[in-house]
């Protein structure tokens, strides 16, 4: 008895509500949301029990439930909420406080999300970055490699960021930072178990993993949405555009032990390469979609968080740098691209290393959560 | 009075091209014998109403039948002096909208109804108003000195009146008087405000026409409006005055906590009302009762007892908003305090709503959906409160230092406080008519013959008919106002006051004027008893449902006529037909359905009678008249003042006349009656019961005789309940006794 007491968290209710969930106490619990979610399982719906929950500060068990997850943040609930509640804004804001608390280590997931950071968190890669190519040259001695061999490629900004370095660079910071994450999912992963327990599971980790991932690329949980249909395509272009570059960029990263380059496939490629047709489509398609993505909050008057800004001008930013970047190298305009350059890496470098802590981590969070949605027979009670 | 009839046959309207108008003026100069008889193009008309007036002025016409539209409409043009007699026949919606035009029964009906107009025409004697022999008493008693009682004294007070305000406790106040703060009352304001009986109580102290007696209980009151003779004791004394009528507002107790067990009441001092809370909030700081510890957290529990069909069935309205103030008495004394509020439904009408989403707002409220499970004290004092039923998918559970239950209103009529012993049951052959519950809260001490407080209407509200007349009780002259009346908030109960006393003034004015209130307002007749015949049979002093009939020790009816509503439910109840009202009587109605003509049996034109309630199911059939629905052309409609002043000689009449059937068309009753007398279609229903007798004994089927119950508004029905009622009697065959 004396465990199941409840002490409403005012501290966590004050981050939801600085949080981007300001509107949550307005929620007079009709249910109107629960009704209009396509998303929300018939059994003991959401989001209108998560806007109890989090009126009461009820962090440890929001935090570990999956069903803020199942939300793909569609705002039909918001839409039709007859309080102006929100439920799709407090949601996302509980989220973000679940990225930031399973985000390892802590203090970085705190910085993510202030403002006040922000120059911060911009100068942290430019440092970084700046240091790599100040020990390049007394790393070359030291490695004995021949500076004269990278001159020879044409890709010329190679020189001041030699493909070895830069692959070395972020390899190395991309394994921190998936570290980071895989601990991140992992805390996720057994706290909602430990909630849950006592329930058997209902599928197979693998079958619940092929049924998720079916689900994610089909992207057939935004399909579902009513109020913003146009959410469907923005994600899918930015979602697979992403998933095309991130595919060459390991390809090119792998390329030195892979055994295709012999047959042509050789870095750098030119511009009918089926690899940089790739990259290139991939490219816009995360423009297009970031712009998308913005147009569509502007034009809902639905404004959002920094926390999402972040994410999507960071995304925004490293598109535009790297087309720009694209541009002046085939202008042969050397200073300019090698600026431009230096800063589509910073910004590759926040997209890639803040990921754990940044709006980015949905990506594994959400993930995570439908494979256990699976597993655990959630997803079953879905309409 | 000297009469001379006067027929005027409308032809406009569509009238003169829908019936053959010579034959009907024919009615009028032939059987009816009217001296004057005309048709015109437009009675309604200047020059209708001068030919009108011209006739009685040169002929000496002066009692005037008007064949042509409803007596629902132009009821201006149609008013003539006092000293002339009207009746009206309803030749356009009751028959050319509703049959065919240029038609042979449609002629009959036209026909039939002129015919029994004219015979009510000769019946009717011109009303007296009633004067009483003692002076009439303009004062208006006011009981009770809350909210609603000083409104509705400062308001008559304002109007003119002599008021007389008695209030049981030492101060004015009421309620409002225990309270710590109240919550907004105006529009779109969302603070707690000072109490406002003080500044009531100032105004009261400045108006010199309102008498004010504290520490005051009613002994007795006799008579009726204009005429009750107040008896109070007062400072042990028996102070006697005259009233003309009465304001009800003594209003309401909290409900009793000790049923509230299962909430934990009793269990801890912790666990308190809100009535407990006010006081509490009065002293300082709010500190819980069993050890003075100021409060940290506090769980308000609403509908506590209310609306939970075995304890207190109904929503008292305000406590959702009291126990919303009381978590800010919480919250404002100590912000790290924490209130929790759970609910059935928070309910906060209207702009309310605004005061729930401060209070929402507020960062220490919790509210949750939930049924409570269990309050148990803690070993420490506190209480843990679990709720189940929630919305969280789970049981909330939490531990608070005190518990405050928003238990509802009991209006104070529905508390019993003179217990005696159960009367011996009198062993009765036949069934009778069901009596009202009368519950002895000790509040007006009537010396009514049917009990000394009001009838309630349900769980002990006072009100008569709350679908469409608010303030009028089953007391005619006693208006009830707040929470006595039903559950209702400061500024409702303050709105109250004012029409209940504008109820008053209106009563007192009729009466003076010898005229019947609402629901027949301006009625000048009143029911006249032929004493000599009586039986005493007491019929007319159970069934009337206002109570305006006391009795002598020899049982004899005593008439207390300004107390009558002049529903005529004592004419239908009486066996010796000695009840009548000089243009409503057992004779003069019966005599008109007589005029019909009843076709013999070979002629294949039946006839049913359609006795219909005038408040509800003629404005009905007016109206499917101006919707143009017809139905049968063989019932013919008598108005009455109301299904309870049916007698059953009516019935056996008609059936042995050759009338094939009989409709009884009236309010609904049961739960949700509409009844403007109360109870007049029921007991018409009950007497119904009994008219199988008469039916076996002229050995008829039971079939010919049905009541229906209408209500305004189903109108569309009526054609059906009409040719429905014809067919059952196409089958039952042809009154036996036609032609007799
Ligand atoms: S968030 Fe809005 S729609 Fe959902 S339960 Fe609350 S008030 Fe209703
Ligand atoms: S934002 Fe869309 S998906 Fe999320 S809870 Fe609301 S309706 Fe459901
Ligand atoms: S007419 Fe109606 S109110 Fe008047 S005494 Fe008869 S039954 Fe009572
Ligand atoms: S019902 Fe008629 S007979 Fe009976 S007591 Fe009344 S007046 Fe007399």
């Amino acid at each position: 008895m004396k465990d199941k007491i409840i002490k409403p968290d005012l501290g966590f209710i004050k981050e939801i509500i600085a949080g981007g969930g300001e509107s949550l106490k307005k929620c007079y619990q009709c249910a109107t949301c629960s009704v209009r979610c396509s998303l929300s399982p018939d059994n003991e719906p959401f989001p209108r029990k998560e806007m109890i929950k989090a009126q009461w500060g009820m962090k440890k068990e929001l935090l570990a439930s999956p069903d803020i997850w199942l939300c793909h943040q569609c705002g039909d609930c918001t839409t039709y909420c007859p309080r102006g509640a929100k439920p799709g804004e407090v949601l996302s804001a509980i989220r973000r406080l679940a990225i930031s608390h399973y985000g390892f280590p802590g203090f970085l997931s705190r910085w993510i999300g202030k403002p006040k950071f922000l120059p911060f968190l911009l100068f942290i890669p430019a440092l970084f970055l700046g240091l790599a190519i100040l020990v390049k040259k007394p790393l070359f001695d030291k490695l004995g490699i021949e500076s004269s061999v990278s001159q020879k490629i044409i890709f010329a900004s190679t020189t001041i960021f030699p493909h070895w370095l830069l692959n070395s660079f972020f390899a190395f910071f991309s394994c921190l930072a998936f570290l980071s994450i895989i601990i991140g999912t992992i805390r996720f992963w057994s706290a909602m178990k430990a909630q849950d327990k006592g329930t058997s599971p209902a599928k197979s980790l693998v079958k619940s993993l092929i049924l998720a991932l079916k689900r994610i690329i089909t992207h057939e949980d935004f399909s579902q949405c009513t109020t913003n249909k146009w959410r469907f395509l923005a994600h899918s272009l930015v979602f697979f555009g992403f998933i095309g570059l991130s595919f060459v960029s390991i390809w090119v990263i792998t390329s030195s032990f892979n055994p295709l380059f012999q047959k042509g496939l050789v870095y750098p490629f030119n511009l009918l390469n089926p690899l940089k047709i790739m990259a290139n489509l991939g490219g816009v398609a995360i423009v297009v979609g970031c712009l998308l993505m913005i147009w569509n909050r502007l034009k809902q008057k639905n404004i959002g968080t920094y926390f999402d800004w972040f994410f999507i001008l960071v995304l925004l930013a490293v598109g535009l740098s790297g087309f720009a970047t694209e541009i002046f190298h085939y202008a042969r305009v050397d200073t300019l691209k090698v600026i431009v350059y230096f800063i589509h890496l910073v910004f590759v470098f926040i997209l890639l290393m803040y990921l754990p802590y940044s709006k980015f981590a949905h990506l594994f969070y959400r993930a995570i959560a439908l494979i256990y949605a699976e597993y655990s027979g959630r997803s079953n009670e879905t309409k | 009075m000297n009469k001379k009839l006067a027929v005027y046959i409308c032809t406009g309207c569509g009238i003169g091209e829908a019936l053959d108008i010579e034959k009907l003026l024919k009615v009028g100069t032939g059987e009816g014998k009217a001296p004057v008889c005309k048709a015109h193009t437009c009675l309604c008309s200047q020059a209708g109403i001068d030919t009108i007036n011209n006739d009685c002025q040169v002929e000496g016409t002066n009692t005037i039948i008007i064949a042509g539209c409803s007596s629902r409409v132009n009821q201006d043009a149609f008013t003539f002096d006092t000293s002339k007699i009207i009746e009206r026949v309803n030749l356009r919606e009751q028959v050319i909208w509703s049959q065919p035009a240029n038609n042979e029964d449609t002629q009959m009906m036209a026909e039939d109804y002129l015919r029994m107009g004219i015979v009510k025409a000769q019946k009717t004697e011109l009303p007296e108003p009633f004067k009483p022999n003692e002076d009439i008493s303009k004062t208006i008693l006011v009981i009770g000195g809350g909210m609603a009682g000083m409104t509705a004294s400062i308001e008559a007070a304002y109007a003119g009146y002599e008021v007389v305000l008695v209030e049981k406790e030492g101060v004015l106040g009421g309620f409002s008087a225990r309270l710590y703060k109240q919550f907004p009352n105006q529009p779109f304001s969302l603070e707690l405000q000072e109490v406002s009986h003080q500044e009531k109580i100032k105004e009261i102290e400045s108006i010199e026409r309102i008498k004010v007696y504290t520490s005051a209980k009613i002994e007795k009151i006799a008579g009726g409006p204009g005429l009750f003779d107040v008896t109070l004791k007062h400072k042990g004394e028996n102070v006697q005055f005259r009233v003309g009528a009465i304001v009800l507002a003594a209003g309401f107790e909290p409900y009793d906590p000790a049923k509230l067990s299962h909430l934990g009441y009793g269990k801890s001092a912790n666990v308190i009302t809100s009535s407990l809370m006010e006081e509490l909030a009065k002293n300082g700081k709010i500190k819980r009762p069993s050890d003075g510890k100021e409060v940290k957290a506090v769980a308000f529990i609403q509908c506590a007892g209310s609306r939970d069909k075995d304890l207190l069935p109904y929503c008292s309205t305000f406590c959702c908003m009291t126990s919303l103030k009381q978590a800010m008495y919480v919250r404002e004394q100590n912000q790290e305090a924490i209130a929790y509020i759970f609910y059935k439904d928070m309910r906060t009408m209207g702009l309310y709503e605004d005061f729930y989403i401060r209070a929402q707002e507020d960062e220490g409220i919790f509210f949750t959906k939930g049924e409570i499970a269990s309050i148990e004290p803690t070993q420490a004092d506190n209480l843990t409160v679990t709720a189940n039923k929630t919305l969280f998918g789970r049981d909330i559970i939490v531990e608070v230092d005190m518990v405050v239950l928003a238990t509802g209103i009991v209006p104070t009529t529905a508390i019993k406080r003179i217990i005696e012993e159960a009367p011996i049951e009198e062993k009765k052959e036949e069934p009778t008519v069901p009596q009202d519950a009368i519950i002895k809260s000790d509040i007006l001490n009537l010396d009514y013959r049917q009990g000394p407080e009001l009838p309630g209407l349900r769980y002990g509200f006072p009100d008569s008919h709350f679908i469409c007349f608010p303030y009028e009780t089953r007391r005619t002259g006693i208006y009830a106002a707040g929470c006595v009346r039903h559950p209702m908030d400061m500024a409702a109960a303050m709105d109250d006051a004012a029409g209940a006393a504008l109820k008053a003034i209106q009563c007192i004015e009729l009466t003076a004027k010898g005229q019947a209130v609402h629901p027949r307002v301006g009625d000048m007749t009143y029911p006249d008893l032929f004493m000599q015949r009586c039986t005493q049979c007491k019929r007319c002093t159970d069934e009337c449902p206002f109570g305006a009939l006391n009795e002598d020790e020899k049982f004899n009816p005593l008439p207390n006529i300004t107390r009558c509503r002049r529903c005529g439910t004592c004419m239908g109840a009486c066996p010796e037909r000695i009840i009548s009202f000089k243009n409503y009587s057992i004779d003069i109605v019966g005599s008109s359905f007589k005029a019909i003509e009843v076709p013999e049996e070979d002629e294949k034109k039946p006839r049913i009678l359609a006795f219909m309630c005038e408040n509800d199911a003629i404005p009905a059939l007016d109206m499917a008249g101006v919707k143009r629905l017809s139905y049968t052309p063989y019932v013919r409609v008598v108005p009455v003042r109301c299904l309870g002043s049916i007698n059953l000689v009516w019935i056996a009449d008609a059936l042995s006349k050759g009338i094939d059937g009989i409709l009884l068309i009236g309010c609904k009753y049961g739960d949700d009656y509409q009844c403007h007398f109360v109870k007049g279609s029921e007991l018409a229903n009950y007497r119904l019961s009994k008219v199988k007798e008469t039916l076996d004994r002229l050995r008829l089927e039971s079939e010919r005789v049905k009541i229906v119950q209408l209500s305004i508004n189903e109108y569309d029905l009526l054609p059906g309940i009409f040719n429905e009622f014809m067919e059952t009697m196409e089958k039952v065959g042809p009154n036996p006794f036609k032609g007799f």
